[in-house]
């Protein structure tokens, strides 16, 4: 094997080892049940929803493509991946650091970005495992039944709702993996941004919006006939394809950035 | 100046306060103790050693390169802190295999070198037993499984025999020496004095961030004129021995211990003293049954220093 | 004698008496926080929505009772729910880590190896908290009662709305005890603050985002007592003799906060222990 191929094996084995540690740990904790348990209460809401609809408690109709996407929307994308991501992400380095187990990651000849980058990859991985089962489960429970005509036509909305999923919990990720590497108190730098700052764009002008990540994710957003304040969020909506970039971009952007701090700043671990 | 750790001029601040101010030293192979009351600023130093802390001013390198995110020189070397924390959730086994991965090496090369260190500190047994359920002398014995698994060449240990009982600890010190022999370079850190006089006579004295002294022990007390030598003396017949010791001007001070049947004295010129002492004592026929200075220790040169 | 024993000698003056030992664990948890600039920088910032309050206040009377301008009981009711996004940071901010610090760090047999009960610990600490989330809701809510009956030139805003005292005293206190004692209890959970901070972030947006999703489904607002500051509101509105906002019985949202104070209280009571029982 050549020096180079030699060297980048050796990195993808620490970047791996990295995300498996990082993911072990973040796993096997009070979090992963505190957030199963929320993803499991979603899936009760499908579960209600349609009893609702079997058995016609109301009388106003609802479709189930009505009740998925009311879900997504304000459950899962508003709320499940941002608290998923915000959770984990601002944990990633700030545990590392309160736990005192930083310093056996500092002395290992691995270069600080590849730590970051072996974090966010657990970050994505765990996200991931939360939130998508939960959302498929749902989809199968409002579709299912007699009619399958409704489950295969928005299966399309389905696909795009992971796809979109995944794009969130990058975007998020990254940006709170940032506060985490980079504040002592990024839980409520976090809150304030994730439920203050996105939670007012409804009512800044013009530009502004575009200062929000969910501004570009609703933008893509395949649930047109969600409820009206979803409207009113959005506004004018960013082409898709300008959206998808765009998140693509901050998350590199926040990632780097959250590299570059790691290898720059001096955490001073308590004795 | 040369030396594997290498310190120019090094200082660190936290804001208005001067944790390490202006050190230079080098230490080279063997075993270096790096002593000093609380506060005085060792785990800064050693921090700064291991790049977990950017000088403010100053340098320090390792191998002549630089440490702060030079990532290769890890390779070489070994830390165990202070800090008394884990992943709770792995075993000791898991814990080495998996910061040796880290390292770079392969998982066969990470599972031999795991089971060699876990024996190295006696842990072999409990390697398959959480971190969690470890008695606090066994979680120090894996903090320092994990320092050396890979066979570095620079070893910073902070206050390595914390929480260890009687045994564990005289079983370290032996593997500090036999590290120190081996030529490897080995630094450290403990408040306690008597541990670090089992492990070396080498010392870096360090007091509110600045060194006091740096060397082996016997020769910087040699140099603390400020402070007479002590000289404990039993013999035959202490006082007529004190009658004729007295007339010389080196000797200040003259105190008897009758109970010991001895004498302890302080002598400005303890060279001098220990020429003359023999000649006088044949001439007057005064038999020497004990002698030795109880100050010639690093005790006495950290009271003598710091204090 | 002639000379003097300097040695070790028991206290042999006052002991300050049993009640009042809660309030050296909440003085000093106060001046702890008081320290950290940027807590202080918060609870100033919470002060904004008083100040235009006062200014809206003085333009009501200067300018006669202008709709824009009114100020009645829905004045203060607004200006209570409106602060309790400021008291849900506050509360995260002064008390995550009130228990949870002691619990890393193993203090807690250090305090009941002192003479004092867990009830002592547990309110003391209640103490830190509520002091804090008084300042911006209960204590700017009465001064801008007292504000505005000192802006009219005659006793008749009093003697209209005396009562309005009781109520944004009642409101004010269902509040600071109701984020109070959750946050003790998520705090008493966990050795990280990290998680009770979430913990109670959680519960605060998730419960609304699960009422906002059933009243969608079910074309209904009865389903408001699922939500915590709903919950709240609604008892703003009943001390305020206000019409209900949502149609969810206000006895319901009385039990649910009630029920929420009770097992937060149980939960603190049952997580503060000197000893662990290993079984």
């Amino acid at each position: 094997m050549s020096p180079v191929m030699s060297s980048l094996a050796r990195t993808w084995r620490e970047f791996r080892t990295i995300a498996f540690l990082t993911l072990d740990t973040l796993f096997w904790s009070k979090k992963t049940i505190f957030v199963a348990f929320i993803s499991v209460f979603i899936l009760g809401l499908s579960i209600l929803a349609r009893l609702i609809l079997t058995y016609n408690w109301v009388r106003a109709p609802f479709t189930p493509a009505q009740v998925f996407g009311t879900l997504m929307s304000t459950a899962v994308i508003h709320f499940l991946v941002v608290f998923i991501t915000l959770f984990y992400g601002t944990a990633l380095i700030s545990e590392e650091v309160e736990g005192k187990t930083l310093t056996y990651l500092f002395v290992r000849p691995i270069p600080k970005p590849v730590i970051m980058l072996g974090k966010y990859l657990a970050l994505v991985w765990i996200a991931l495992l939360l939130v998508l089962p939960s959302i498929v489960s749902s989809y199968l429970i409002l579709y299912l039944g007699s009619d399958l005509g409704p489950f295969f036509e928005d299966a399309g909305a389905l696909a795009k709702d992971l796809g979109i999923v995944a794009l969130a919990i990058l975007a998020y990720g990254a940006f709170f993996s940032l506060l985490g590497a980079w504040l002592k108190h990024s839980i409520l730098a976090g809150l304030l941004y994730a439920f203050g700052w996105e939670g007012i764009i409804p009512y800044l002008p013009g530009y502004l919006r575009k200062l929000t990540i969910t501004h570009y994710i609703q933008s893509i957003f395949p649930h047109d006939d969600t409820p009206g304040a979803i409207a009113m969020l959005v506004g004018e909506r960013t082409p898709p394809l300008e959206s998808i970039l765009t998140l693509v971009l901050l998350a590199a952007f926040f990632l780097s950035t959250a590299c570059l701090i790691l290898r720059e700043k001096e955490y001073i671990i308590e004795q | 100046m040369t030396g594997i750790v290498e310190a120019s001029g090094l200082s660190k601040w936290y804001g208005q306060v001067i944790a390490v101010n202006k050190v230079s030293f080098a230490v080279g192979p063997g075993v270096t103790g790096l002593l000093g009351p609380n506060g005085a600023g060792k785990s800064t130093l050693m921090k700064l050693i291991t790049g977990q802390l950017r000088p403010s001013q100053g340098q320090v390198t390792l191998f002549g390169q630089r440490i702060w995110n030079n990532y290769g020189l890890f390779m070489r070397i070994g830390l165990c802190p202070e800090q008394d924390s884990f992943y709770e959730r792995m075993t000791g086994a898991e814990f080495l295999a998996a910061l040796l991965r880290i390292h770079g090496f392969s998982e066969a090369e990470a599972g031999r070198r795991t089971t060699s260190a876990l024996e190295l500190v006696d842990l072999a047994a409990a390697g398959d037993k959480k971190i969690g359920a470890y008695s606090k002398g066994m979680r120090q014995r894996i903090k320092l499984a994990q320092a050396v698994a890979h066979d570095p060449e620079v070893l910073v240990l902070d206050e390595p025999l914390a929480g260890m009982d009687p045994v564990a600890r005289r079983e370290t010190i032996r593997l500090v020496r036999g590290w120190g022999k081996a030529g490897k370079c080995v630094i450290v850190s403990s408040h306690i004095l008597h541990e670090i006089e089992a492990m070396t006579p080498t010392i870096l004295l360090i007091h509110n961030g600045q060194v006091l002294a740096e060397g082996d022990v016997h020769q910087i007390r040699d140099l603390i004129d400020k402070h007479p030598h002590h000289i404990f003396i039993r013999c035959s017949e202490p006082r007529r021995l004190a009658e004729i010791l007295v007339r010389f001007s080196d000797v200040l001070s003259v105190r008897f211990q009758p109970e010991a049947n001895a004498l302890t004295l302080e002598s400005a010129q303890p060279d001098e003293f220990y020429q003359r002492l023999p000649d006088l004592l044949l001439r007057h026929e005064i038999d020497l049954e004990e002698i030795s200075s109880p100050d010639d220790n690093l005790q006495a040169v950290f009271h003598y220093l710091v204090k | 004698m002639p000379i003097h024993d300097l040695s070790y000698r028991h206290w042999s003056g006052e002991w300050t008496s049993h009640p009042y030992r809660w309030w050296v664990i909440t003085r000093q948890g106060i001046s702890l926080l008081i320290q950290k600039k940027r807590f202080l920088a918060l609870v100033i910032l919470s002060a904004i929505p008083f100040l235009v309050r006062t200014v809206i206040l003085y333009l009501s009377v200067v300018a006669g009772n202008l709709p824009f301008l009114r100020v009645d009981a829905k004045f203060f009711e607004n200006f209570l729910t409106q602060q309790l996004f400021f008291a849900f940071v506050i509360a995260i901010y002064a008390g995550a880590g009130l228990i949870s610090n002691d619990l890393k760090a193993n203090a807690l047999q250090i305090y009941l190896s002192k003479p004092i009960t867990r009830q002592d610990y547990v309110i003391g600490k209640l103490g830190v908290i509520a002091f804090f989330l008084s300042l911006p809701t209960l204590v700017p809510g009465v001064l801008l009662f007292l504000l505005a009956v000192g802006f009219h030139s005659n006793l008749s805003f009093l003697q209209q709305n005396y009562w309005l005292a009781g109520s944004i005293l009642a409101y004010s206190l269902v509040i600071i005890l109701t984020y109070s004692l959750v946050m003790l209890a998520l705090s008493s959970l966990s050795k990280s603050s990290r998680f009770a901070g979430i913990g109670f972030a959680a519960l605060f947006f998730f419960s609304q985002i699960v009422y906002g999703i059933l009243s969608h489904i079910l074309r209904s607002t009865q389903v408001a007592w699922v939500s915590l500051t709903h919950n709240l509101t609604q008892l703003g509105d009943f001390f305020f003799a206000a019409a209900p906002q949502y149609r969810s019985p206000t006895w319901v949202s009385g039990l649910v906060i009630f029920g929420l104070m009770a097992g937060s209280a149980w939960l603190v009571y049952r997580r503060i222990q000197a000893v662990e029982v290993v079984k």
